[in-house]
């Protein structure tokens, strides 16, 4: 990155950050119209030279179309760096929450919940598909013990 | 022995749309002789012609794709047409789930004791196992992606691995979703929220069979070196509905499970 390209996109990016003014300090009394016209001057002379830059940082992303040489090690690294550690990370956190197993809540029958309005096509018609006896209460209560 | 003076392609009589329509008759009508006179036999009439008619129809266009070379520039265009735009319905047929779960949960009724989730209804913690299906979900999206550029590049081994790995994590899925289902401690008869809940994931669950069936398929043809360097539509288009799959997921994780909660 040459330097002109590092000062325009500091600039701009100071801009952002400064919520759009360029001082962020508080005593500053630079106008927004005058650093407005600073940062288009200085964009429009680096305009050329980021574009070679970001070309750069898309090829080495893979980011983008078809046939970019390295593509593929590229999302093969993300494959088994990021993306199969961030499962294993995850598959040990629920392993580590299901230690302590919680207690299931009291049966209340309100009315709104275990709606049976008519009889599921199958079994007694009263259970649902993928019933739990243990988790699952019927509108009468737990089946495993009240 | 006659040209064409173009670059369409002009299939030859099938009868797989008749058997596909009389499959989809056959299984509405046997749903509903299953609910009313209790019998299955027609509904499994209607699976099973529907199983034939989708293997045997997709079958033909592998052989007219890839053995007898009529998938011109120009066919595969319409058929990427008709990819984007069948999964464009899919995408309002999910809206509408959504927009049943957010009449229901935005402002609760007064039946349900005003609040969501429900008086009376434990949600599940969305970072146990929901969040571990995020993690399965974005994590087959790289490596499908890491099997495309792999393809694109001529390498055989990296994609066939990459397809494999995406393959076993959608079936992952699968199996942690069809485990929540056991032992979540409400039921699609709790009130609406499990009546969202349920038939949202459980579409989506669906999707996700059916993706990686499809994913499965091309793993099946990549080992068999139907796809080319700049020629494979079909992994395409089973990428795209594999990335679909899951969008859904994120948006049903970040609604359902994470806000819904």
């Amino acid at each position: 990155m040459t330097p002109s390209v590092r000062v325009g996109l500091i600039t701009y990016f100071l801009f952002r950050v400064g919520g759009g003014d360029w001082c962020p300090f508080s005593g500053c009394t630079r106008n927004m119209a005058s650093v407005a016209a600073l940062v288009k001057v200085s964009g429009r002379l680096v305009a050329e030279a980021p574009r070679a830059g970001l070309r750069r940082l898309l090829s080495a992303a893979a980011a983008g179309g078809h046939g970019q040489p390295g593509g593929a090690r590229t999302w093969k690294i993300l494959s088994f760096v990021v993306a199969l550690p961030g499962v294993a990370v995850c598959m040990l956190n629920c392993y580590l929450k299901a230690q302590h197993e919680h207690e299931r809540p009291e049966f209340i029958p309100y009315a709104h919940l275990r709606i049976r309005t008519k009889p599921f096509p199958w079994g007694d018609g009263n259970h649902t598909l993928f019933h739990n006896p243990h988790t699952n209460p019927l509108p009468t209560g737990y089946e495993d013990e009240k | 022995m006659t040209h064409q003076a173009h670059s369409y392609h002009m299939v030859d009589p099938s009868p797989w749309p008749l058997t596909g329509a009389m499959a989809a008759l056959l299984m509405t009508s046997g749903l509903a002789v299953w609910f009313h006179y209790n019998s299955t036999t027609l509904m499994t009439l209607g699976l099973a012609t529907m199983l034939l008619t989708t293997y045997q129809w997709w079958r033909d266009i592998v052989r007219e794709g890839s053995f007898q070379g009529h998938h011109t520039k120009l066919v595969q265009k319409g058929l990427r047409y008709g990819m984007m735009l069948f999964i464009t319905s899919e995408v309002f047929f999910f809206i509408g789930f959504f927009w049943a779960f957010y009449h229901s949960s935005l402002a609760p009724a007064p039946e349900l004791g005003g609040q969501w989730p429900p008086s009376g209804v434990s949600p599940l913690n969305p970072f146990e196992v929901p969040l571990l299906n995020t993690a399965v979900l974005l994590a087959s999206g790289v490596t499908i992606t890491w099997a495309h550029h792999a393809m694109m590049e001529g390498n055989w081994k990296e994609t066939t691995q990459g397809l494999t790995l995406t393959v076993l994590l959608g079936a992952y899925f699968t199996l942690l979703q069809a485990m929540e289902y056991f032992e979540a401690p409400f039921t699609i008869a709790d009130a609406t929220y499990g009546a969202t809940f349920f038939v949202a994931t459980g579409f989506h669950g669906l999707h996700v069979i059916i993706g990686s069936s499809f994913l499965l398929i091309c793993l099946t043809r990549q080992i068999n070196y139907h796809f080319t360097t700049d020629h494979h539509f079909g992994f395409e288009a089973a990428a795209w509905y594999w990335h679909f799959v899951d969008v859904v997921w994120l948006f049903l994780y970040i609604s359902i499970y994470w806000w819904g909660s």
